[in-house]
Formats: structure tokens, C-alpha cells, sequence
């Protein structure tokens, strides 16, 4: 019993950890949303009930906060996958050269937000920047990236694609795990490269795809922040005011916690429910990778 | 003939197998087609290579941005490398703001963050290992959902915590995180890895009648060195990037942290662009020596099967 009463305390630091700096804030957020709070005037705490989600509806800034955030993950994420899994495929093989390929492939997912953040400003800045100094060298027009609405949006979906160091790590993992034989019969077969992946592949890669995709999805929707708020600033227009930014704005500039904490909901109403329907859709798809 | 070339290749991922888990099961007739260049060698190294570069792009601009004079006109065609160089941009990048000081800042979160994360994160992954299945799936689901959690909803009351805490403007209060092992994946990674332990080493030692700390000094931080050195080299590397909590937690200029003392600089002169490539280099650089330093550790088992599971006695 001693034995068991000893790994209960080893557990302990990691639960009661859990439950101060996770569990009971994210409850707090939550319930801060039915309240008027701010940090400026403590004392005047009192009781919204949903006056902050009613307020929220006629934000014009919230929906377009929504649609951004829905269309950056559109952007974003299928670009990511594809991309994961490519490279996956380019990087499977052991070859001369591959711990090079794989190193260069990785080495932009550790680069610290604010450095990368400052360095795609650099590489798409109009006078400076290594895309059109090359444009001007090839005596096409160039770009004004940063202060166009299409730019500002392709910017912040391109520094998210080139970041795909873990989804390459985990694709690579999950193709390890195929079983050589199903590609030595297939081989004996004759299937060729397309068949096999369209065959072996992918149904064997499917559920780690869908793992990807969800942790995709969340990050996309929720973890955006840093980018927007460097690189675009939400700007031009608000084309890159994504919800964690909004919040953000919200609650850390105009000191409104109310108010944010509602967007949180909604935040994690969005994400909650699109990865609900990914899973409902894509059910039968990963059921079929175990038959 | 295509379809021929791209099936050699195919076998030699089977050779790189073989030759992993034993050298001399390798049939020498697929050893000699490996070793023979084909023409899609050719073009998967062409391919290679290209995003290679196009994905080696950003430090690359970073590295030649830094070396910029500042106050330069534009470059006129392209600048591989601009003249002259100036390399003191790396001095005055540490005049112009403290950078030496936030990098003392950012070291004394990793210097709390990285040991309470090893033991919390070991300790939970050691006992949950020992303690009941049933126990131990429940823990793990509820700890996977709230990774569900966005990040933001722990801003607000996080900040309402440590100002009541007067953890704001510490250092503790950007290491706290660590108190539940920074992240429960790195948990989840001891808890894996003493799942891979055969249960009879265990049952052996407490025969001996060893308590379970005494145990997991024994036996469990032995068995776990590579898990040590992973979430170790994450956990560094997690702290170091970690930019969101400095800026919400940290309102003092003297006690930035790198991320945020970098964003500062941008603040202070946003135009001045070598100077900011090269504040981006000094905070870089020391992720890209510990990424290469660890790179064949979490990259190159990955030409290895894995290894066979051993069955948990659930």
C-alpha cells in the first residue's frame, strides 16, 4: 500500500499543476464571458448573463475576425497536410543526402515566432526584399506584399506552409509503420508508384492524416496569434484579424475579459464543431485503413 | 521503363531496412541495383534539393539581411551577399536594446522550467505506468482533451492568477507551466517509454521491497535516457521560443525575454532592417545548434521499424 501511496504523490505536482494552470483557469475564461470585468475597475464585477455573446453579434469586427479565421484554416491546413505528406514521400527513402533534405525541411518550424515573423517581413518588403529585388531582376512589376489584402492573407498562409517540420516527423513515422509486405505484393502485382500510393499508401497512412488534420484544424483556428499580430498587425483592413488576435485586442488593449472571454467561447464552439464534423465525415475513411 | 526506375527505388527503402535490422539478410542482386544511379535518382535529388533551398529561404534572407549596412539605397539586381559586410550590426543589435540581459532573462526560465518539467513530467509518466490501467487511460483521455483547449482562454485568467500570485514580472511565472510538465505529450512520452519496460524488471524490484521513488531513481531514470534527453531538448526549445505569455505576463522593458525583447527592437525601429535580421540571428542560432546536435536522435530512427510492442499486462 506504501508502494501505491508513494505514486500517488510522484502524480500529484502533474494534477494539481493541471488543474491550477489549466482546468480552473479555462473554467474561469469561461464564465468571466457572463460577467462585466476589467482589470482597470476590479470592483465593478457584476452579472451579464449573455449581454457580452448579444454584444458580440453586433461587433461587424467579430464576424470579420470569423471569416478570416475560417478562411485562413481553409488556406492553411490542406496546404499543410499535402505538404506534410509530400515531402513525407520525397523523404521516406534512405538515400545519400537525406539527413541534409529532412534538416533543411525541418529547420524553419524552429525558428522563433518573432524572428520568423520579422524575417518573412523582410523577405516580402517592397524595397529590400529578396522576392522583389528577383522580380525586378527579371524586369517584372512588383509587389506592395504587406499593404495589399490578397498579399497580407497569401503572406500569413505561406509562413504557416512552410512550417510543417512536425507534420513531416509524424507522416514519416506513420509511413514507417506500413508493413513492407503490402508493398512487396503489390509490387509482385504490378502495381506502379501511383497505384501503390493511391492503394497502399494512403488508406495505411490515413488515420495518422487524420490525427494531422485535426491538430491542424486547432492550430490554425487557435494558435495564429503571434504571426497576425507581428507580421500584419490585423491589418491592411482587417484582412488578417484573426479570433485570437481579436481577442487579444479585446481583452489585453481595451481591457474588456468580458468581453474576450466570450470570443473564447465562440472560439472554442468553432473549433470544437469543425473538428466534429472532419471526424463525422472522414469516419468511414479510417474504419476502412483497419479492415 | 518509368515505372521500372521508380519500383528500384522503392526497393531500396526495403534495402535501408533490412540493412537496419540486419546487414546480412540483404540479397547482394537488390544491393547492386540500389548502388546504380538511375535517371530518377537524378530527378529526386533535383527535387530534393529545390525544396531544400526554397525551405532554407527564410534563414537564409535572415543570414544575408544581417550583414547589410544599414541606411544602404536598395540593391539594384539581386544581392547574394551585400558589400561591404557589416558585421557590426551583431555589436549594435546589443546596444540598441539589452539584448544580453534578456538573454539572461530567457536562461533563468530555462533554468526553472527545464528540471520541474523532467521530474513532473517523468514522476506522472513513471506512476501512472505503475499505478492501475483503467487509472491511467482516464488521466491520459482527460489530459488529451484539454490539450483541445485554445491557449487563449488561459490568457485572462492566468493573468488575473499571477497578478493576485505577484507572479507578474518574474520569471516564475513564465516557467510555471512546467508544474504539470510544461505539456502532458511530454507526460505522455515517459509514460510510453516505461510502457516499453518489461513488467517483470519492476515486479523484481519491489520484491526487494524498494519504495516507488526509490524506484524510479533506480530503475526508471536509467531506463528513460533518451526520454530525459527528448523532452529535455523540447523543453529548452519550447521556453526559448514561447512568445505569448513574456508579452501578456512581462510589463517591465528590464525583464523581457529574447522573443519579446526582439518584438521590442521592432517597436523601436521598425525599419531598421539589418538590425533586426541580426537580432533574429542571435536568437535563432541557438535552436539551430541544439536542432543539429539532437537531429539524428529524432530524425534518423525513423528509417528504423519500430520496435515490436512489448504487451502491457492489462
Amino acid at each position: 500500500m506504501r508502494y501505491r501511496t508513494q505514486l500517488y504523490l510522484m502524480l500529484a505536482p502533474f494534477l494539481v499543476g493541471m488543474i491550477i494552470l489549466v482546468i480552473i483557469p479555462a473554467a474561469g475564461s469561461l464564465i468571466v464571458a457572463f460577467f462585466d470585468y476589467s482589470p482597470l475597475n476590479p470592483n465593478n464585477f457584476h452579472w451579464v448573463g449573455l449581454g457580452q455573446f448579444a454584444l458580440l453579434t453586433r461587433d461587424p469586427l467579430f464576424w470579420t475576425a470569423l471569416g478570416n479565421s475560417l478562411l485562413y484554416t481553409l488556406g492553411s491546413v490542406p496546404l499543410r497536410l499535402v505538404g506534410a505528406l509530400g515531402l513525407a514521400l520525397l523523404l521516406e527513402r534512405r538515400r545519400r543526402g537525406i539527413s541534409f533534405y529532412r534538416a533543411a525541411a525541418y529547420l524553419p518550424t524552429i525558428i522563433p515566432d518573432v524572428a520568423y515573423a520579422l524575417v518573412w517581413l523582410w523577405i516580402f518588403n517592397p524595397l529590400f526584399g529578396p522576392i522583389n529585388q528577383v522580380l525586378r531582376s527579371l524586369h517584372m512589376p512588383t509587389q506592395s506584399w504587406i499593404v495589399d489584402v490578397g498579399g497580407a492573407r497569401s503572406i500569413v498562409i505561406t509562413m504557416a506552409a512552410w512550417q510543417v517540420g512536425e507534420g513531416l516527423v509524424v507522416m514519416l513515422a506513420g509511413l514507417r509503420d506500413i508493413p513492407p509486405d503490402l508493398h512487396d505484393a503489390a509490387l509482385v502485382d504490378g502495381a506502379g508508384f501511383w497505384a501503390r500510393l493511391r492503394l497502399v499508401t494512403l488508406p495505411m497512412i490515413a488515420p495518422t492524416f487524420l490525427l494531422l488534420l485535426f491538430r491542424d484544424t486547432i492550430v490554425s483556428l487557435q494558435d495564429n496569434f503571434a504571426p497576425a499580430l507581428l507580421v500584419t498587425k490585423g491589418g491592411p483592413h482587417y484582412a488578417t484579424l484573426f479570433l485570437p488576435l481579436k481577442i487579444y485586442f479585446d481583452a489585453f488593449q481595451d481591457f474588456r475579459f468580458g468581453y474576450g472571454a466570450a470570443i473564447i467561447w465562440v472560439l472554442y464552439g468553432v473549433t470544437a464543431l469543425i473538428v466534429f464534423i472532419q471526424y463525422i465525415t472522414t469516419r468511414r475513411w479510417s474504419e476502412a485503413a483497419y479492415e | 521503363m518509368n515505372k521500372s526506375a521508380r519500383d528500384d527505388g522503392r526497393r531500396t527503402t526495403d534495402d535501408g531496412r533490412l540493412e537496419a535490422s540486419g546487414p546480412n539478410l540483404q540479397p547482394p542482386v537488390r544491393n547492386l541495383s540500389s548502388t546504380v544511379h538511375r535517371p530518377s535518382s537524378i530527378v529526386w535529388h533535383a527535387l530534393a534539393l529545390f525544396l531544400s533551398v526554397l525551405f532554407l529561404l527564410p534563414l537564409a534572407s535572415m543570414f544575408v539581411g544581417s550583414l547589410r549596412l544599414p541606411g544602404l539605397p536598395p540593391p539594384r539586381g539581386i544581392e547574394w551577399l551585400p558589400n561591404p559586410l557589416a558585421w557590426g550590426n551583431y555589436v549594435s543589435v546589443f546596444q540598441v536594446v539589452e539584448l544580453g540581459r534578456y538573454a539572461l532573462n530567457t536562461l533563468a526560465v530555462e533554468v526553472l522550467a527545464v528540471p520541474t518539467t523532467l521530474l513532473v513530467a517523468s514522476w506522472a509518466g513513471f506512476a501512472l505506468d505503475q499505478l492501475q490501467p483503467r487509472l491511467a487511460r482516464r488521466i491520459i483521455g482527460a489530459s488529451l482533451l484539454l490539450l483541445l483547449l485554445p491557449e487563449t482562454a488561459l490568457w485572462v485568467s492566468r493573468f488575473i492568477l499571477y497578478k493576485y500570485a505577484g507572479l507578474l514580472n518574474t520569471p516564475f511565472a513564465l516557467a510555471a507551466p512546467s508544474l504539470l510538465g510544461t505539456t502532458p505529450l511530454y507526460m505522455l512520452i515517459f509514460y510510453w517509454t516505461y510502457r516499453r519496460v518489461a513488467r517483470e524488471t519492476w515486479e523484481a524490484a519491489r520484491l526487494d521491497g524498494s519504495g516507488a521513488f526509490r524506484m524510479w531513481w533506480a530503475l526508471g531514470v536509467p531506463a528513460a535516457r533518451a526520454a530525459f534527453a527528448a523532452v529535455g531538448i523540447l523543453t529548452f526549445v519550447y521556453y526559448w521560443r514561447e512568445f505569448n505569455e513574456p508579452l501578456l505576463y512581462i510589463q517591465t522593458i528590464g525583464k523581457y525575454t529574447l522573443s519579446v525583447g526582439l518584438a521590442y527592437l521592432e517597436q523601436l525601429d521598425p525599419t531598421n532592417w539589418p538590425l533586426l535580421m541580426a537580432g533574429s540571428v542571435v536568437i535563432t542560432l541557438p535552436l539551430v545548434v541544439v536542432f543539429l546536435i539532437a537531429q539524428p536522435f529524432f530524425l534518423e530512427p525513423l528509417d528504423r521499424p519500430r520496435p515490436a510492442k512489448e504487451e502491457a499486462n492489462e
